[in-house]
């Protein structure tokens, strides 16, 4: 059970991207995060595995204050937590194999891995997933020779071989085209449905959120304006929507 | 509303820029006269510049340059009316353009009038016997400036004026830029010391050198050249009754010289460099190939073979029977001072006959190959120790890498003390190992190498583990136990570093040898001071940091990282030779070293630039994988700026080979020490060798460098 408990991050410059905010998931739930451009869902998702540094507020996951841990605590904490982005975030220049085994970076042998060493299992598991995403064959293309739908399914392998409890994707599918962008929620349904991963997913088309949320969260100017069930937000209607969402908001389909 | 306006040309007629700053415009009026006085200023220190005693001068041209001022000024101020006077008949006012062709002829006469009349002027403004040491043609080019600025400023104060009461813009700038662009040119030249009619008088004989430079490959290689030779002996000076050696006896079957009279005086050359001819000497020769030419030598006393310029034939026409007839002055040879009284000098007689070209590389060019092949390997080894170094320090050279190290004031106690600590056992353990090695002379570079790694070792593994431990730590205490931590921990701090300073300072005055135990014995209230001074300082800032409780060490590591970089980069790899040469003795390591020093620096920047402009992304993403320090920057940061780092060593090969082929010149090694040794002994064509071969290779290693980071960026 993930528990985010009165977080707060304000930036250098000031801004106030989070205020207060406090919501607890359960293990096993596909949450989805919706609001607008710089409501402060990067912000959220980075801020629960640290990669950036909460200003106030704890957060706790399985009994575990992330927030109070040192640098060896958190490292093994990101581990179990898989990241996937918008923009892929894959090395370029390196192999698609390698980027997936980065994924196991967390449990190998540090002094091993300088030398880009992974032990044979870790090796199998890396490409099992890229047979997941169906990638395979590409193992030992560069990420850079890869399409944008390619190199996220790659992303997913890499957070699939952290063998993670949870998953946090930011806007995974935004860069991409909407048959891609079905496929790509695909893998992280099933992946929440088999694995039983707890994912945490922002998102901005209304139709995504309605197909595959269990449970939504909203927010505006860094406050949380709207908590509901995957039920509740199959019910709603266009207009109900585009009043948490604003005007921005679509279908995917169009 | 004139009044008030004269009033103002009036004030920056007594000093200009006065009445610029009357009116209102002060900037404007102290940068007229800031201007001004500078030019003035340089003037007379230009014109004072290279005589014997300058200080007697700067008075002098002051008042040479005043009076010359005076009269360009008044010069000026009849030129003006005159034109006014006729430019109002002739143009009319209200054509801009027939203005402007106005202002170009009114400068036109005025340079010819002051062309005339300079040397008028000159008469009266230089007193007798002082124009030899002073710049007259420049101080008086500088005093039509100057008086031009006057002028100037005059009208300036009065079309300011007007402007200002008509709520217009200022009027432009430009005749003042102008003025005193061409007074800082003038004074630049003789500053330079640009000298053309000296550069187009002595042109010949540089360009006999730089023939030989220009083109040297005959200097490349070994010949055999046969030829026929004969060789007379003559004395001189020629002192009463003595004769001289014996005269030669034509030989049959080979060829030879007769000199007459063996005993003369040499030519000389008076102070005024006229030519006092010496005893004329008749030469006939025979055993030669008719029909060619025969040249005549001259050899002085310590070996040194020329061609008589001036003093009759020296080229002449073998007849047909073998025999040949000629004059020759005995010609103005300069002698040795240790070597006075008469001398044996000798007179050769040769033909040139076949040449032979054996193939072979002669010994200069085989040693400038050498040479070279070492400026190369200096270079490529200065470029690789570089980036062992600079790769380190660039990463903590990179604000993005560098910035997220933060720790609280506890733990920033906590790390030092594990520095000193870590430190001082590493210390231990090298002392340890190196007497087990045999000790720093019997293993320097073993003992060296350990001693550093666990110094450093222990230094940064105490760091992080005490400061680690204490950052922990302080989350469990209470506020009082923590602040006291704070407080002591920064006083202490802040002694230890104080207390060293101290002594460091009164060490330096005392002028003993280094013991810290010895200095603080002699000037204990030193290190007393420096440590109390110091312990203030951290108190303070323990008291800052207090509540905040973020103490940005990467920022710092950062900080202190670039400005070591900077420094040692501003520093030019020729003085770094110096130190080089100092250090390990004349030679490439000297070379090796000055290069090397300099390439860490320069690379580190250039490196850590690269890593600063990498994208961010694939950082997060290796850090939420749960990777540490060492792998993201294995998986992110590496492979984004190897290709980088690999084009810039490359140009940065290409450099230090250029430069490898002058830090000779310090010593350094390399074919650029033997090139200046070359031009030291006047050797022009060996000298051209290097020049060609420094040439060929630095521009194919920046050809194929240049290929290369194409193909990899
Ligand atoms: N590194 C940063 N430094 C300063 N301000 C930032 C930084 N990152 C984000 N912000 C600001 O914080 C606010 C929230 O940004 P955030 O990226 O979390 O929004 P978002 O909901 O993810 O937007 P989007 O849908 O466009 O990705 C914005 O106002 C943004 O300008
Ligand atoms: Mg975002």
């Amino acid at each position: 059970m993930l528990r985010v408990e009165h977080l707060t991050k304000v930036y250098d410059t000031g801004t106030v991207a989070l205020k207060d905010v406090s919501f607890t998931v359960e293990d096993g739930e596909f949450l989805i995060i919706i609001g607008l451009s710089g409501s402060g869902k990067s912000t959220l998702l980075r801020s629960i595995n640290r990669l950036i540094e909460p200003t106030e507020g704890r957060i706790v996951w399985n009994d575990i204050d992330i927030t109070a841990l040192d640098e060896a605590g958190l490292r093994r904490v990101r581990r179990e937590i898989g990241f996937v982005f918008q923009e892929f975030n894959l090395v370029e220049r390196l192999p698609v194999l390698t980027n997936v085994l980065a994924g196991r970076l967390g449990y190998v042998n540090p002094w091993w891995s300088l030398f880009y060493y992974f032990p044979p299992q870790d090796q199998r598991r890396a490409l099992d997933a890229l047979a997941q995403v169906g990638l395979a064959e590409k193992a030992h293309n560069r990420a850079s020779a890869l399409s944008g739908g390619q190199k996220q399914r790659v992303g997913i392998a890499r957070a699939l071989v952290q063998n993670p409890k949870m998953l946090l994707a930011d806007e995974p599918v935004a860069s991409l085209d909407p048959v891609l962008a079905h496929s790509i929620m695909g893998y992280l349904e099933r992946l929440n449905q088999e694995r039983g991963i707890t994912i945490l997913c922002s998102l901005h088309y209304l139709d995504l959120v309605q197909r595959y949320a269990t449970r939504v969260i909203g927010l505006r100017d860094g406050r949380l304006v709207y908590e509901g069930t995957g039920e509740d937000i199959r019910n709603m209607t266009d207009e109900e929507f585009k009043q948490i969402y604003g005007e921005e908001a679509q279908r995917l389909g169009g | 509303m004139n009044a008030k306006r004269a009033f103002y040309a009036f004030l920056s007629l007594l000093v200009p820029g006065l009445g610029q700053m009357a009116a209102g415009a002060v900037a404007r009026g102290i940068y007229i006269l800031l201007g001004t006085a500078t030019l003035w200023g340089l003037t007379v220190f230009t014109a004072a510049q290279r005589a014997r005693f300058p200080e007697q001068v700067y008075g002098l041209s002051f008042a040479v340059l005043t009076r010359l001022f005076l009269a360009a000024l008044v010069t000026l101020a009849v030129l003006r009316l005159v034109y006014e006077a006729v430019a109002r008949r002739l143009f009319p006012t209200d054509d801009e353009f027939a203005r402007r062709v106005a202002n170009v002829l009114f400068v036109v006469v005025a340079v010819v009038v002051f062309s005339l009349s300079g040397p008028m002027m000159l008469q009266w403004a230089v007193p007798p016997g002082a124009s030899r040491s002073l710049y007259t043609t420049v101080l008086l080019i500088m005093a039509v400036v100057l008086a031009g600025i006057w002028w100037w400023a005059v009208l300036d104060a009065w079309a300011l004026a007007e402007a200002k009461a008509r709520a217009e813009p200022s009027p432009s700038w430009n005749g003042f830029i102008a003025l005193v662009l061409v007074g800082t040119l003038v004074l630049g030249t003789r500053i330079v010391g640009i000298d053309l009619p000296k550069a187009i008088r002595e042109y010949k004989e540089t360009g006999r050198i730089l023939g030989d430079i220009v083109w040297p490959w005959r200097a490349a290689f070994d010949y055999e050249a046969t030829e026929l030779r004969a060789t007379a002996l003559v004395q001189a000076p020629c002192p009463e009754g003595e004769t001289g050696p014996p005269v030669n006896e034509p030989k049959e079957g080979e060829p030879w010289v007769v000199v007459t009279p063996t005993c003369g005086d040499l030519s000389v050359r008076d102070t005024k460099g006229k030519l006092q001819y010496g005893t004329l000497l008749h030469i006939r020769g025979g055993g030669f190939v008719p029909g060619k030419v025969v040249k005549i030598k001259w050899e002085n006393p310590i070996g040194n073979e020329f061609t008589p310029r001036g003093l009759g034939p020296t080229e002449i026409e073998v007849g047909p029977d073998g025999t040949f007839e000629s004059e020759l002055y005995i010609p103005d040879v300069v002698i040795p001072s240790f070597a006075e009284g008469p001398q044996i000098h000798k007179l050769h007689a040769v033909q040139p006959g076949a040449l032979r070209f054996t193939g072979k590389l002669s010994r200069e060019m085989k040693l400038a190959l050498q040479a070279m092949l070492e400026s190369i390997m200096i270079g490529l080894m200065a470029t690789f120790a570089g980036m062992l170094f600079a790769i380190p320090m660039s990463f903590l050279a990179a604000r993005n890498l560098t910035h997220s190290l933060r720790t609280s004031p506890q733990g920033l106690v906590g790390g030092v003390f594990g520095l000193v600590l870590g430190g001082a056992l590493g210390w231990l353990l090298a002392r340890q190992v190196a007497a087990w090695l045999g000790g720093l002379d019997k293993a320097p570079v073993t003992v060296a190498l350990v001693g550093f790694v666990l110094v450093l070792g222990g230094a940064v593994l105490g760091f992080r583990l005490l400061g680690a431990a204490l950052d922990r730590l302080s989350r469990r205490l209470p506020g009082w136990a923590n602040a006291a931590i704070r407080y002591g921990g920064f006083a202490l701090i802040g002694a230890a570093l104080g207390w060293p300073l101290g002594l460091g300072y009164a060490h330096g005055i005392l002028g003993i040898a280094w013991d810290p135990a010895e200095v603080a014995a002699a000037a204990p209230d030193f290190a007393r001071l420096g440590a109390g001074l110091g312990a203030l300082a951290w108190l303070y800032l323990a008291y800052r940091w207090g509540d905040q409780g973020v103490v940005p060490i990467g920022h710092w590591i950062y900080t202190a990282t670039r400005t070591v970089l900077n420094v040692v980069r501003s520093i030019e790899p020729l003085i770094w030779g110096l130190v080089g040469v100092i250090w390990v003795g004349l030679g490439p390591f000297a070379g090796f070293i000055a290069l090397t020093i300099h390439t860490i620096a320069a690379l580190g920047k250039l490196y850590s630039e690269a890593i600063e402009s990498i994208h961010p992304g694939p950082i997060e993403a290796i850090q939420s994988t749960g990777a540490n320090r060492l792998q993201t920057i294995m998986f992110a940061v590496l492979p984004q700026v190897l290709p980088h780092f690999t084009a810039f060593s490359l140009y940065r090969w290409d450099i230090n080979v250029r430069m490898s082929t002058v830090i000779g010149l310090v010593g350094g090694g390399g074919i650029g020490f033997l090139l200046i040794q070359w031009i030291r002994q006047v050797q022009y064509e060996h000298a051209g060798l290097a020049v060609w071969l420094i040439a060929i290779t630095v521009s194919t290693l920046d050809f194929v460098s240049a290929t290369i980071r194409k193909r990899i960026v």
